[in-house]
């Protein structure tokens, strides 16, 4: 009887053996499938292939869909533009530029951006600002030979202005005829005389530089998805064989692992990639992006963390830093109204705690800004007065003097409006005590560090500062609840200043409004400035706007943070602009593995 | 046992569907929302709202239940909110292979070195071998995995670049010759099977050493040693044989525990298995898509329960189903 048993146990471990390496071979046949085309050989496959690490995968590869920051990025290799732009750095102006006309003059050392890749030959602007005219090149081609026509941008407009469809890009629709009663009048806006004219009307005058930005969305080809109903454009299969006509074509795109581009050698906007093949890889733990970056597995790293550059740099010369910036900032969050009588009744009330700006001035004056940026972004973070980046110079009022770290000032302003230690040497005002808790958001180890600093700057004058981390999706919904008292966040600026949305009193309509500020002058003042047709005619009104701002502290605005990537030496050419790190990926070349310098 | 297995499957029913129930009822009323990436500042209002209508979640949830419930039973697990809304099952698809392969092998490799430690421990009972590899795989048994693969990835892909650190295969790979890629597959595979090995293994290593201590004791091998068998044949023959009976039963529970280890293995060597599905899933609110992958965990986790009970009723013919 045993041995009957045993024979069958080891029967039963070679079967499972047996069964592994049918398994094994499945996965790795799978794999291979999801791959096709042309394999460069010779050299090795690096020596022509760039790689950069990606947090995570394209959601589409259709740019009317596509909303995650690496979908932009190789929807901007795959498909054309009706023009190209540029960031100015001089100025912090975008410029936008067809090929033969440009939106202003470019200032000496800016301008390395070749328009050739626009498909617009050109722009006018009506006199009174109503309607833009378009004329089109017409050697522009979609990788399957059919000309690029000014009925692919009619087109692709009515899908992104499409309900069902549900584009992230309807709201550059929204000064088209029509837009102001709900719906746009495509047959009205949009006009195609023939195939190299496109007009688009307007309902209201428009600023140029904003009617280029709102009408340059990225076209797709009408011919390949003319048949394809509203409401299978998402899952449509198109979207995996995406038909473009900028320098790179998609060769293989294996869901969650990688995606590779191949320079498209026939295409004209501006050229072909230089580099034959650029692959994407999805490494979504960002010690080993970097253990990659390390090993030179992979050539470009975005968002390094400063505690971590020099522990790379040393062990490996073959890297360096480049930054970028200032677009990003933290800042804490003081709810200056109470929210649960708002919730309760609608009424606005000023926050017990924060209600007082003069409160919010002294809770800044508290925290040490400077002690958060020398202990953990070092030279990449600058004190933040308000939200226009010091980059967009034209706006940006560099006579503001930064409130100064000075709790002795901020004791002082909190007595005068009434708020005294207890016993337990916590202030307190009318028996209630200055208390609150902190939110942030889990996983962000820089907002961490400095709400530790803050808890104990406040600590320091007396007020207790709870923390609490919560998981991102929750944070943010109850961000936008406005069920906070007190948090940590931080925003992404727009290159187009436009921030009605977080400081608008109508809070109904003003989503992003979570603190419940309100200033009829800042209301004023972006309503004026959205008049203005030249955006620099509206400078003065920005001034005033953030002396307002910088006055009544509806935020304490922590720092700006340049954004900080990883770059391989291999990699020539390249140049970061504010508007995007991949901004002239076409042009980088890639120095051969045997000429890098150790 | 036909009649067994039936029966166990047709219990199995109830349960799994009361698992996805469960699930559908977590995930709706814990806080966030799958729309929640298109409310930023420059994206209109409507979008959100459009994209909530597209799927259905404006519906109170006992009407998004009926609903559901009405296309499960119809084999319709539905369309992932998170992936270019490919229904979820070509998801999983694409990921099973890949976690069942890392499974499948962790499986094969915790039992071999557990089996081998177990065996040596307690054929040297009490030695300072036993006591060192006891210590040893407690040690490792005991350390967090993912904090276990960080450091791996550190030692063996940075100081000492033996092994990659992420993905399934070189850049490049698709143009390998069949041996070759493979051999890479392989290749990258070492970092995260050890981790994933030496974990399991260290618990398996102690049942194995009680089984066999047990075995050793019994008249049989003493007989066997009696008869003058060599000490090789009497361990692995006698002993070793019987010893494996309630191993047996092991690998079909611990199937779970391989599969939640995946988890974790998967987002840091970055593979596209069910682990990172179901971890993404989960943060971007993809309802469809974390159902579907707890209807395949939960499934994996009774059919190996009832395959480890079936096993053990086939290795050894003294138990009747």
């Amino acid at each position: 009887m045993i041995d009957i048993c045993t024979k069958r146990v080891y029967a039963m471990f070679r079967l499972a053996a047996c069964l592994m390496v049918v398994l094994f071979a499945l996965s790795s046949c799978n794999h291979r499938n999801g791959s096709q085309g042309v394999v460069v050989k010779g050299g090795g496959a690096m020596d022509s292939t760039l790689v950069i690490a990606m947090l995570g995968d394209a959601d589409y590869l259709n740019p009317v869909l596509g909303s995650t920051v690496t979908s932009g990025n190789i929807i901007g290799l795959i498909y054309p533009s009706l023009l190209q732009s540029e960031f100015d750095t001089t100025t912090g102006l975008l410029n936008y530029m067809a090929l033969e006309k440009k939106l202003r003059e470019v200032t000496p050392g800016q301008g390395k951006k070749d328009p050739k890749g626009a498909l617009a030959k050109s722009w006018t602007m009506s006199e009174d600002q109503r309607s833009i005219t378009y004329i089109l090149r017409n050697d522009a081609f979609w990788n399957d030979g059919k000309r690029v026509v000014s009925g692919d941008f009619k087109f692709s407009y009515q899908l992104y202005g499409n309900p069902v469809i549900a584009s992230a890009r309807q709201q550059y629709l929204a000064e088209l005829i029509g837009a102001d009663k709900g719906k746009v009048d495509f047959d009205r806006a949009i006009l195609t005389p023939d195939d190299t004219t496109l007009v688009f009307r307007f309902y209201k005058p428009v600023p140029e530089h904003l009617a280029l930005y709102h009408t340059s969305l990225t076209p797709l080809p009408a011919h390949q998805w003319k048949n394809v109903k509203p409401d299978e454009f998402r899952h449509s299969p198109l979207n995996l064989q995406p038909l473009g006509a900028g320098p790179y074509k998609l060769k293989s795109w294996q869901q969650q692992q990688e995606i590779v581009l191949a320079s498209s050698r026939s295409s004209n906007l501006p050229k072909p990639g230089t580099i034959p093949l650029i692959t994407f890889r999805v490494v979504p733990d960002y010690t080993v992006r970097l253990a990659q970056l390390q090993t030179g597995a992979v050539d470009v790293v975005e968002g390094i963390k400063p505690e971590d550059f020099t522990r790379l740099l040393k062990a490996n010369r073959q890297i360096e830093i480049k930054t970028v910036g200032l677009r990003v900032y933290d800042y804490v969050g003081w709810s200056n109204i109470d929210q649960n009588e708002y919730h309760k009744s609608g009424k606005i009330r000023p926050h017990p705690l924060f209600g007082s700006a003069r409160v919010r001035l002294a809770l800044t004056e508290a925290i040490d800004r400077e002690a958060i940026i020398d202990g953990y972004l070092g030279e990449y973070g600058v004190i933040c007065n308000t939200d226009i980046s010091p980059s967009l110079k034209w706006a940006c009022n560099e006579r503001l003097v930064p409130h100064s770290f000075d709790p002795a000032a901020a004791t002082a302003l909190l007595r005068e409006e009434g708020w005294l230690p207890g016993p337990d040497g916590i202030l307190q005002k009318q028996g209630r005590k200055f208390s609150f808790v902190l939110y942030t958001n889990a996983g962000n180890a820089r907002r961490n560090y400095a709400s530790i600093i803050i808890q104990q700057n406040l600590r320091s004058i007396g007020i207790d500062c709870k923390l609490e981390v919560q998981e991102s999706n929750v944070f943010f919904e109850s961000l936008q609840q406005r069920k906070f008292d007190a948090w940590m966040a931080g925003w992404s600026i727009g290159l187009e200043i436009d921030p009605l949305d977080v400081w608008g009193s109508d809070l109904k309509k003003s989503r992003f409004n979570f603190t419940g500020y309100q200033n009829p002058r800042i209301d004023a003042l972006c309503e004026l400035a959205k008049q203005k047709m030249e955006p620099t005619g509206a400078r003065a009104y920005w001034l005033e706007y953030q002396e307002i701002l910088h006055r009544d502290q509806p935020i304490t605005f922590l720092y700006w943070m340049k954004e900080t990537q990883g770059f391989s030496r291999r990699i020539e050419g390249e140049e970061l602009n504010i508007s995007g790190t991949f901004y002239n990926i076409d042009d980088w070349r890639l120095r051969p593995s045997a000429n890098v310098a150790l | 046992m036909l009649i067994y297995i039936l029966k166990r499957l047709l219990i199995a029913v109830p349960l799994v569907f009361g698992v996805l129930t469960l699930t559908f009822f977590i995930t709706r009323l814990a806080p966030g929302d799958p729309a929640a990436f298109f409310i930023q500042p420059g994206i209109s209002p409507n979008v959100a709202e459009q994209i909530r209508a597209q799927y259905g979640l404006n519906d109170p949830v006992p009407v998004q239940y009926v609903k559901w419930l009405a296309n499960v039973l119809q084999g319709d697990f539905g369309r992932s909110f998170s992936r270019a809304q490919q229904p979820v099952f070509d998801v999983i698809a694409q990921a099973l292979p890949i976690t069942v392969t890392i499974a499948g092998l962790t499986l094969v490799a915790n039992f071999t070195i557990g089996m081998l430690v177990g065996i040596i421990s307690a054929v040297r009972q009490n030695s300072f071998l036993d006591r060192f590899l006891t210590v040893t795989f407690l040690f490792f048994y005991s350390m967090p995995e993912f904090w276990f693969a960080l450091m791996m990835i550190i030692l063996f892909a940075l100081k000492y670049p033996l092994f990659p650190a992420s993905g399934l295969n070189e850049i490049g790979a698709e143009g390998f010759g069949p041996v070759e890629f493979v051999l890479d597959r392989l290749w990258h595979l070492v970092l995260p099977l050890t981790v994933l090995s030496i974990n399991g293994a260290a618990g398996i290593a102690r049942y194995v050493r009680g089984s066999m201590l047990e075995v050793i004791r019994q008249d049989y091998i003493r007989t066997a040693r009696a008869k003058g068998l060599p000490e090789n044949v009497v361990i692995f023959k006698h002993a070793l044989r019987n010893a494996l009976l309630p191993v047996i039963t092991l690998m079909g529970s611990s199937l779970p525990f391989i599969f939640s280890g995946a988890l974790f293995i998967e987002v840091i060597f970055a593979f596209p298995g069910m682990g990172r599905v179901t971890v993404e899933a989960i943060f971007a609110r993809d309802y469809p898509l974390i159902i579907a992958s707890t209807f395949v965990a939960g499934s994996l986790v009774v059919l190996g329960n009832l395959f480890a009970d079936v096993l053990y009723a086939v290795a050894d013919p003294r138990i009747k189903l």
